[in-house]
């Protein structure tokens, strides 16, 4: 984590190793979220698990990909809601047959 | 998604993709729920493979659910009160381990209620594994972390 100093503009300075090791130029831009953890500052694009996983795909894994992804671009928020709501766990003690003792050591 | 469509992600999605892929390399202990673990083999393989290649599922643990019902009482919505209850009683059946470290969330509200009644939760927690067999005494309740938090830990 780097520490930065805001000077009298408002204006603060990104170390230069930080620059040099995010490949970021003069220009590109920056969002600056304000979050309960504070100001975080994000650079676009995607990262390297993610890019490692995309560059993995061949052409017809991409293709499929995109079908899946367009298919679920299509859906309703409430359909989109449905599918991660499936199996939702009850809390109630009727509920309770599938759980496990622990084992006892 | 969005990549396979070719449009960049959204800022919660860098949030949690990064938080992720730190969390990643820190620990191979990475576990998600039952029913996350069914939605996603039930999905494209193409998108749901390296997550469940990473991950493991947790089992439910005697008293999970008597937990969660305890954490609603604290404002939690039976959803996320059944998530809290898997950081305490989700069982990796493959280590025999009980519980997680941290829960990792983007929801800062749902941080921010936990942090905040934590006191109450803590008794509220000791009270009930105190009647429960030996077996459950070792159990903890987990820290729920922000992925924004993850982020200052890089």
């Amino acid at each position: 984590m780097e520490k930065l100093t805001v000077d009298a503009d408002g204006k603060i300075t990104i170390p230069p190793e930080v620059i040099q090791k995010r490949g970021l130029h003069p220009g590109d831009e920056l969002s600056l979220v304000e979050s309960a953890e504070g100001l975080l500052v994000y650079q676009g694009g995607v990262d390297d698990k993610t890019s490692a996983w995309w560059n993995s795909l061949d052409q017809e894994q991409r293709l499929l990909a995109e079908t899946d992804a367009r298919r679920y671009e299509s859906l309703s928020e409430h359909d989109r809601d449905a599918i991660w709501n499936e199996d939702a766990d009850s809390i109630e003690a009727e509920a309770e047959r599938d759980e496990i003792d622990l084992p006892t050591k | 998604m969005r990549l396979a469509l070719s449009r960049p992600p959204t800022i919660l999605q860098v949030e949690a993709a990064n938080s992720y892929a730190y969390i990643a390399t820190i620990t191979n202990r990475l576990y998600i729920t039952e029913q996350t673990s069914n939605i996603l083999k039930r999905r494209t393989p193409t998108f749901a493979a390296p997550i469940l290649a990473d991950t493991r599922p947790l089992k439910k643990a005697r008293y999970l659910r008597r937990w969660a019902r305890r954490l609603t009482e604290f404002g939690f919505s039976s959803e996320d009160a059944i998530v809290l209850a898997y950081g305490s009683f989700g069982l990796d059946v493959e280590s025999e381990t009980v519980g997680v470290d941290a829960i990792i969330t983007t929801d800062i509200r749902l941080a921010d209620r936990y942090k905040q009644r934590n006191p109450e939760i803590n008794n509220r927690f000791n009270d009930m594994i105190t009647n429960l067999p030996e077996a459950y005494r070792q159990i903890r309740l987990p820290q729920v972390l922000t992925t924004a938090t993850i982020l200052t830990f890089v």
